[in-house]
């Protein structure tokens, strides 16, 4: 990773009992270790914030399963560049199985964001994308997905896709897609969460429309 | 025994309870407030069981006696949603503090190897800073 890009690379160890983040930082990246485990979202949070902090302006996240490959990086990165979009999805469509198309259908349906791949952990953040999701209002997410696209949304932040290619996973699998249980509980979870932020997000338009007016 | 007494002492040893814990400190004083509120109604109720068959005709409920479990359920729930308001409260907190202190942690670890490049006379006799790498 550090020997393709030429970013800084930083690695969030959330709480792992293996020596992930050991080798990270003899590899030469900076390492934030988390002392309670919070989950997927909570540590690309912890992610985001240190770059807020230190004043980056621009934050690619990846998976660190080995889906994501550095090489992938600069097309993504000239997407953000070149277009008006504060965040940049890379979309690996040959990943998609017919039943995350169909989740993706439907919550198409139900936000009205269309992003083919809202699972993707590549993504490009500008500096206002990283503000946002730096604040509070970020921290009770839990993966991630719909839930960041839809505040970044709420903000009036632009969303876009990039075709982008992903390797297979070379250590575990997706913990979302997993069992017929976890789909169904993701299912019912997201969709609560769109229906709160579709409320809010009537609100908020409401509000602006007032101040053009 | 009559049911007034038996409410009687339920509320009495209840709101003892309360006033010890909060003595002893355990019991937070916002806390304390809504459990003797609990406490005088179980006293008032049992000490004056008319109240009961007043509130059934007043809320259309044909066997009053229902009317306080009803009433204690409805609370149980109130209870209930409000404890878990505060706990993702609690849980927002947690997590941007544990990101936090990851964060300075890191911080830390640089500025410590900065400085111990800096000045590496003044570091060299102090045993090696300790590094936090991996695991809790």
């Amino acid at each position: 990773m550090l020997a393709h890009t030429p970013c800084n690379v930083l690695v969030v160890d959330d709480a792992s009992s293996d020596l992930t983040a050991r080798a990270a930082a003899h590899a030469g990246a900076s390492v934030i270790s988390l002392a309670n485990q919070l989950g997927a979202w909570g540590a690309t949070q912890a992610g985001i914030r240190y770059a807020h902090r230190n004043g980056y302006r621009t934050v690619v996240t990846l998976d660190a399963d080995g889906q994501h490959d550095p090489f992938q990086l600069p097309p993504l990165l000239a997407a953000l560049r070149d277009s008006d979009a504060n965040v940049i999805i890379g979309t690996c469509s040959e990943r998609l199985s017919k039943a995350k198309r169909l989740a993706a259908r439907y919550f198409r349906f139900i936000t009205g964001i269309a992003v083919q791949d809202f699972t993707s952990g590549l993504r490009v953040y500008d500096r206002r994308a990283i503000r946002t999701l730096a604040s509070r209002e970020a921290s009770l997410l839990d993966y991630q997905d719909l839930g960041v696209l839809m505040l970044l949304r709420k903000k009036g932040l632009v969303l876009k896709e990039s075709p982008t290619r992903m390797s297979p996973r070379r250590s575990g699998g997706s913990r979302v897609f997993s069992s017929w249980r976890m789909v169904v509980r993701y299912m019912m979870h997201t969709t609560v969460l769109c229906f709160a932020q579709i409320s809010a997000r009537g609100r908020i338009g409401r509000r602006r429309a007032k101040a053009g007016a | 025994m009559t049911a007034a007494i038996t409410a009687g002492i339920i509320g009495v040893l209840l709101a003892g309870t309360i006033l010890f814990l909060v003595r002893r400190d355990h019991l937070h004083g916002s806390f304390a407030l809504w459990w003797f509120a609990i406490a005088a109604a179980i006293l008032i109720l049992g000490l004056f069981p008319p109240v009961i068959d007043w509130l059934g005709s007043l809320t259309g409920i044909y066997y009053p006696p229902i009317l306080p479990i009803v009433i204690g359920i409805g609370m149980i729930l109130i209870r209930l949603l409000k404890m878990d308001v505060d706990r993702s409260r609690y849980e927002r907190q947690m997590r941007r503090l544990t990101q936090k202190l990851a964060i300075i942690e890191q911080e830390l670890r640089e500025t410590r190897d900065e400085l111990a490049k800096k000045r590496p006379a003044e570091f060299s006799d102090t045993p090696p800073a300790p590094r936090v790498v991996g695991g809790r």
